[in-house]
């Protein structure tokens, strides 16, 4: 057991979480499997990340807090949700990023977006706050939610590979 | 049959359940046919109005949601009929107005007026309830046993352009205050 997917889950669960979206990801599994463990959590498996922005959305206007899981390169794919729904509208999420094409990226062709997230991110007004130190995460998890739900707006605590190791080249 | 006249005969069926309409004249006509509380109209985000929808009856179980798609907005996000059919909301009813074209930016043509065949697209993705309507009649009899019968369903609309002159309010924030009020779930 990854002792960060453990804090993460927790965090989630203490700030009303209830419903996750994601795409599935190597370094965010040991997350999603304690999510998909929890049978009080609505999971969804979405087909591309803008949808589940969208499914999220779909659950807060029903009243249930939703979280995001996600790779930074999933970020590129769900910014006209982003802005058009959650933004335009209001629409508070939490997105959980895993960080891609930083310290450590062996993949070329992750690299130009996980650049780019911080300004992408900036640009949008999204409030970013990044993770390296596991003893610490729970807290920040808790605290940035409180923030999105408190704002009404998408605010992302974005998973370095400093806490989780990072996606290995098999 | 117009959208129009099938946004009427729906909401004629209706009673407090939750509508939410993609943008452009899909809103537009909702709005038209009847404004209320209960409705959602998106001003953005084309090809998200179905994945809403399923949020919306994910965290809902105790309400119908209804989701007013359409063909060029449903194109853009075909996966999104996947995720559907693998979560099975049984309290989820997506209605697809094909117009076979891209009504709001001008009336191109959508790949349905070519070959693409929505319906097949739906049980492809495997799910359970799919049904294709061409007149009031038949989309009256669907969207009946829709409202009574176990979903996901899947009811593809052939409808007709219907330009409504309406004005929906553009303030997002109040459309969903207000959406959301109505539903009892505001925080």
């Amino acid at each position: 057991m990854d002792g960060w997917a453990s804090s993460l889950y927790q965090a989630l669960k203490a700030s009303g979480i209830g419903m996750v979206a994601y795409v599935p990801d190597e370094v965010t599994d040991p997350l999603l499997r304690l999510v998909q463990e929890d049978p009080a959590l609505a999971v969804v498996p979405v087909t591309r990340e803008e949808e589940g922005v969208a499914v999220l959305a779909g659950g807060y206007l029903g009243g249930v807090r939703g979280a995001l899981v996600l790779q930074s390169s999933g970020l590129g794919n769900s910014l006209n949700a982003l802005s058009g729904l959650c933004l335009a509208y209001q629409i508070p999420l939490l997105l959980v990023v895993s960080e891609r094409g930083r310290l450590g990226e062996f993949n070329p062709a992750q690299v130009p977006l996980g650049r780019a997230l911080p300004r992408i991110l900036e640009a949008l007004g999204i409030q970013a706050f990044w993770a390296e130190d596991g003893d610490r995460l729970g807290r920040l998890v808790e605290r940035a939610a409180a923030l999105a739900f408190a704002s009404c707006l998408p605010v992302a605590v974005v998973l370095t590979p400093t806490l989780t190791g990072g996606k290995v080249l098999r | 049959m117009t959208r129009l006249a099938a946004i009427r005969a729906l909401l004629a069926l209706l009673d407090r359940e939750p509508v939410l309409s993609n943008l452009g004249r899909t809103t537009y006509d909702l709005f038209s046919a009847g404004d209320r509380p209960e409705n959602f109209y998106m001003w953005g985000a084309m090809g998200s109005v179905s994945a809403v929808g399923l949020g919306l009856a994910l965290a809902r179980p105790d309400l119908t949601v209804v989701v007013l798609e359409g063909d060029g907005s449903l194109l853009m996000s075909l996966g999104t009929l996947a995720t559907i059919a693998a979560c099975r909301p049984p309290n989820l009813v997506l209605i697809v107005c094909d117009n076979r074209s891209y009504e709001t930016t001008g009336g191109q043509p959508t790949h349905t007026s070519a070959s693409a065949h929505l319906a097949s697209l739906g049980r492809g993705a495997g799910l359970p309830a799919v049904e294709e309507v061409d007149t009031l009649d038949r989309f009256t009899a669907a969207v009946r046993r829709s409202l009574r019968e176990k979903g996901p369903w899947m009811i593809v609309a052939a409808v007709e352009p219907s330009a409504s002159p309406a004005r929906v309010p553009r303030r997002p924030v109040f459309l969903k205050d207000r959406f959301m009020a109505a539903l009892g779930s505001a925080p």
